[in-house]
């Protein structure tokens, strides 16, 4: 069979364990609810529900989506361990490669559908916004309350939360899940503080400091990159060759703890 | 018996914690509270460490710009005044660049004299300035700089200058270079005034904006009334020689046909002959115009 | 070509984070197991015996020395087309059920949807798994798992198999079924490789055995071998037995034990150099009655707890 069939296979079994578990639909049951009650939260904002609402939705779909990536990701290997199943999956004919890719991608098209739904729940709300308000208020938003131009924010963050999947997934082929958590998030938010290693060098005056921040600044995540939300809420442009070479970046970097990850997990020894 | 007991504890308890709570509301805060609104006031460390939901956190500090802003209108914030109005915005639009009604919020009610705000324009355009250098080729930027000149500086030069920069700038409305041509003319003068307002009337997206705008021109809909009324009262202490002592002699004279209010409903005063507004008023204090004593 | 081949293989763990010290798992096994044979893999807990299956089916990897099944090298992918495994104690995904683990499974060897249906049902019959196949697998019990264990590792209908006890958790009942299935898999011309510390199941299945011991190999060969005619007395049963009958007897030296099974019954323990027939003689000559007489086969229990305790010896230890 093929290597792209067995991955597959893999994939859509970490897809249906996902599917049922129950920890799963609660935070996607949240999430929209969330995004019903934001059209409350706009009631507060002396005129502002539109913006609320994109923003609110926007946030939360980033914010749930990351905590499914984490806490599945950082159980995706060392689960499999702790309970022993992978004595007899990886008796069977796929290698350790095929394994960890068809784990990766069981994730990613779990955090694909969760996204869908929540998108789908908040241009609901914002299609029921829009239709509530007159004409006039209409006229004077920016953008439309359905703006499908947002879709490419959640484009980025579906990129983001890959990435933030291939980090967990490499942290979890050795470490267990407390330690896998606390480092795939700490880096989270190292990431989104790239752009202070970058100015280090107004802050310190030793050279090899600075050095130093500067090469962490190049190799760390650069998570901040892919938050265009504010863009999208307030209908800015954002250029096709900035999605592209973003999303670029992802892609790179997620290859590159796959292959870490598949390193790491093939020289093993399950005990 | 034991059966039944746990339910009914439990409401009650549940009932206690929202009776207390709301008690704790109406008591209000401790004094000093207020202070830890800003807890942080650097607006470049707080987008920092808000993490990629500047939108949000921006959201959040605008509605507690809005309603300190209200809270101290209404007098609920003891001495504290509007000297958190200024940071709050600045924060919310550091944290959104792009967050326009805060600007022209900003523009509105940092320049306006107590009690209705601070009475700080110099805050307003500062303000202003921060949002052009995110949008440089915002049109209502410009349109709410002029105002600030226009009304709290009275400096019609500058503020036609604004009017007509913006005037220039894409999506700017057809209504902004005749506003820019009057405001040369005849800035100060009640007339362009009122355009300023009914455009704003017109063009405000949010309900507050609406409301300032409605009330300012009901303003000049009073001035011009009290003029009005003054002259009345001028003519008839020419023709009976002495100022009427109240309305009613007003009235019987044939002047005018009944008591007077201004457009919210307050009457004018009437004392030894001079005309103005009752006192608790909500079109008070009247602005000031070029020339006109207030 | 045989059907597993070791050469020399070993297993170093490191233990400790400080100063990580050497522990021997498994130390130089060469052995070697023929095709359709079943073949026992025999010892004491923690003498190597699940380290060997698993460097067998490369879940660890070894220090030095080859492993080939098939003729191939473990591990690669075209071996675990014809292998199957149970793992000891095995543990699945809870939240599938039975027929769905199996269909998963048939599905990474690229079988489509009817196939894997069809073979995960005859599988689940073959192995006694009835109407619980429906329940997801965190409801079953221990024997319940053992038997999907068992199952999964068919699966693919496999040219050799490796159990690691395969009768664990299982009720007497569950045993003999597993071992009548061990000896249709030989029917079929597979080749079983089993470890246990259970040695009455390896005396009814296995043609080969191997030993080992503080991971060492220490014996190996045919079962009859080992065993070879190593007849070391006799039981003779009789009864109506006299107590004057029984006095003379023991006095004489002719019996070394006389173990009274109630009611004038006795099983009289012979050693190797009394002639049995000669005492019987006797014994019914005085009345007693021959119930049975039965040759005392050294069995794999002493053989083995021979060698585990020369192994402790060897290596110096108490």
């Amino acid at each position: 069979m093929s290597a792209l069939r067995t991955i597959a296979t893999v994939a859509v079994s970490v897809f249906r364990e996902s599917v049922r578990d129950k920890v799963l639909y609660n935070l996607v049951a949240f999430a929209v609810m969330l995004m019903a009650a934001s059209y409350l939260l706009g009631q507060l904002t002396a005129g502002q529900d539109i913006k609320i609402i994109k923003d609110l939705g926007l946030a939360a779909i980033a914010t749930f989506g990351l905590m499914i990536a984490v806490f599945i990701g950082i159980g995706l290997v060392w689960k499999e361990v702790e309970r022993r199943s992978i004595y007899s999956l990886l008796t069977k004919p796929l290698s350790r490669a095929e394994f960890i890719l068809g784990k990766y991608c069981g994730l990613g098209l779990t955090l694909a559908v969760n996204l869908v739904v929540m998108v789908v729940a908040w241009y609901a709300v914002l299609a029921y916004m829009g239709a509530s308000v007159s004409p006039e208020v209409r006229a004077s938003w920016a953008a439309p309350a359905t703006d499908p131009g947002m879709l490419r924010a959640v484009g980025l963050i579906l990129v983001e939360l890959m990435l933030v999947t291939a980090i967990a997934l490499f942290f979890s082929t050795f470490s267990s899940p407390f330690l896998s958590a606390g480092l795939t998030l700490g880096l989270w938010v190292i990431g989104h503080f790239n752009a202070d290693l970058k100015n280090f060098e107004s802050v310190v005056t030793s050279p090899a400091a600075v050095w130093l921040a500067r090469g962490l600044y190049y190799v760390l995540p650069n998570f901040s990159a892919f938050d265009i939300k504010q863009q999208v809420v307030h209908a800015q442009p954002v250029p096709a060759a900035y999605l592209a070479t973003t999303a670029l970046y992802g892609a790179v970097y997620i290859a590159l703890l796959l292959v870490a990850s598949v390193a790491v997990f093939s020289r093993r020894d399950f005990k | 018996m034991r059966r039944a007991a746990t339910p009914v504890l439990f409401v009650l308890l549940l009932a206690s914690v929202v009776g207390l709570q709301a008690a704790r509301e109406r008591s209000g805060e401790l004094p000093g509270t207020y202070d830890e609104l800003l807890y942080v006031r650097s607006p470049e460390a707080l987008r920092r460490m808000s993490l990629s939901y500047h939108s949000l956190l921006a959201d959040v500090y605008w509605i507690r710009a809005v309603q300190l802003y209200g809270d101290t209108k209404l007098g609920r914030r003891a001495d504290r005044g509007y000297d958190l109005l200024y940071p709050m915005l600045d924060l919310t639009t550091s944290l959104d660049p792009y967050f326009d009604v805060a600007y022209q919020f900003g523009a509105l009610f940092l320049a306006e004299a107590p009690p209705g705000g601070p009475g700080r324009p110099e805050l307003a355009i500062r303000l202003l300035e921060k949002g052009l250098r995110a949008q440089p080729d915002d049109w209502q930027l410009h349109q709410a700089i002029g105002f600030v000149h226009y009304w709290s500086y009275q400096d019609y030069g500058a503020a036609a200058e604004w009017f007509r920069k913006g005037s220039r700038l894409p999506g700017a409305p057809t209504w902004m270079e005749p506003l820019a041509a009057v405001t040369l003319a005849e800035g100060g003068n009640r007339n362009a005034s009122r355009l300023l307002w009914q455009q704003i009337l017109r063009s405000a997206s949010d309900d507050w904006f609406r409301n300032e705008a409605d009330r300012r021109l009901k303003q000049l809909d009073a001035m011009d009334q009290v003029e009005t009324l003054t002259r009345v009262v001028a003519t008839f202490t020419a023709r009976q020689g002495r100022p009427p002592a109240n309305w009613d002699e007003v009235i019987r004279a044939g002047y005018i046909r009944g008591t007077v209010s201004d457009p919210t409903g307050a009457p004018y005063r009437l004392e030894s002959g001079a005309v103005s507004l009752d006192p608790k008023s909500r079109l008070l204090p009247l602005p000031k115009t070029a020339g006109e004593p207030q | 070509m045989d059907a597993i081949r070791t050469e020399a293989l070993t297993k170093h763990y490191k233990v400790g984070f400080w100063r990580p010290r050497p522990y021997l798992a498994l130390e130089g096994l060469t052995l070697s197991v023929g095709r359709g044979e079943v073949f026992g893999f025999l010892g004491p807990n923690g003498a190597g015996k699940t380290t060997t299956l698993k460097l067998l089916m490369q879940l660890i990897y070894p220090t030095s020395g080859t492993a080939e099944i098939l003729g191939l090298p473990v591990g690669s992918t075209a071996v675990k087309r014809r292998i199957g495994y149970l793992p000891e104690n095995p543990c699945f995904y809870d939240h599938l059920t039975a027929e769905e683990l199996l269909e998963y499974f048939a599905s990474l060897f690229g079988h489509a949807g009817a196939e894997r249906r069809r073979r995960a049902s005859r599988l689940l019959d073959e192995v006694g798994i009835g109407a619980e196949r429906r329940l997801q697998l965190r409801k079953f019990s221990k024997g319940m798992l053992q038997r999907v264990g068992i199952a999964q590792a068919l699966v693919n209908d496999p040219e050799v198999v490796f159990f690691d006890e395969p009768m664990s958790g299982l009720d007497p009942l569950g045993r003999r079924e597993i071992r009548q299935l061990i000896l249709r898999l030989r029917e079929r011309g597979c080749t079983v490789f089993f470890s246990s510390h259970v040695l009455a199941d390896a005396e009814a299945l296995c043609s080969r055995v191997a030993i080992v011991a503080r991971g060492k190999l220490v014996a190996s060969g045919a079962l009859s071998e080992i065993l070879a005619f190593k007849v070391h007395g006799w039981e003779l049963v009789v009864s109506n037995l006299t107590p004057a009958a029984l006095e003379c007897a023991r006095t004489s030296g002719r019996v070394t034990r006389a173990v009274p099974l109630g009611e004038d019954r006795y099983a009289l323990d012979l050693p190797l150099s009394a002639a049995p027939e000669q005492l019987l003689g006797e014994l019914t000559a005085a009345g007693a009655q021959l119930v049975s007489l039965t040759p005392l086969r050294e069995t794999l229990e002493d053989f083995f707890v021979r060698q585990v305790a020369a192994a402790k010896n060897d290596r110096g230890l108490g």
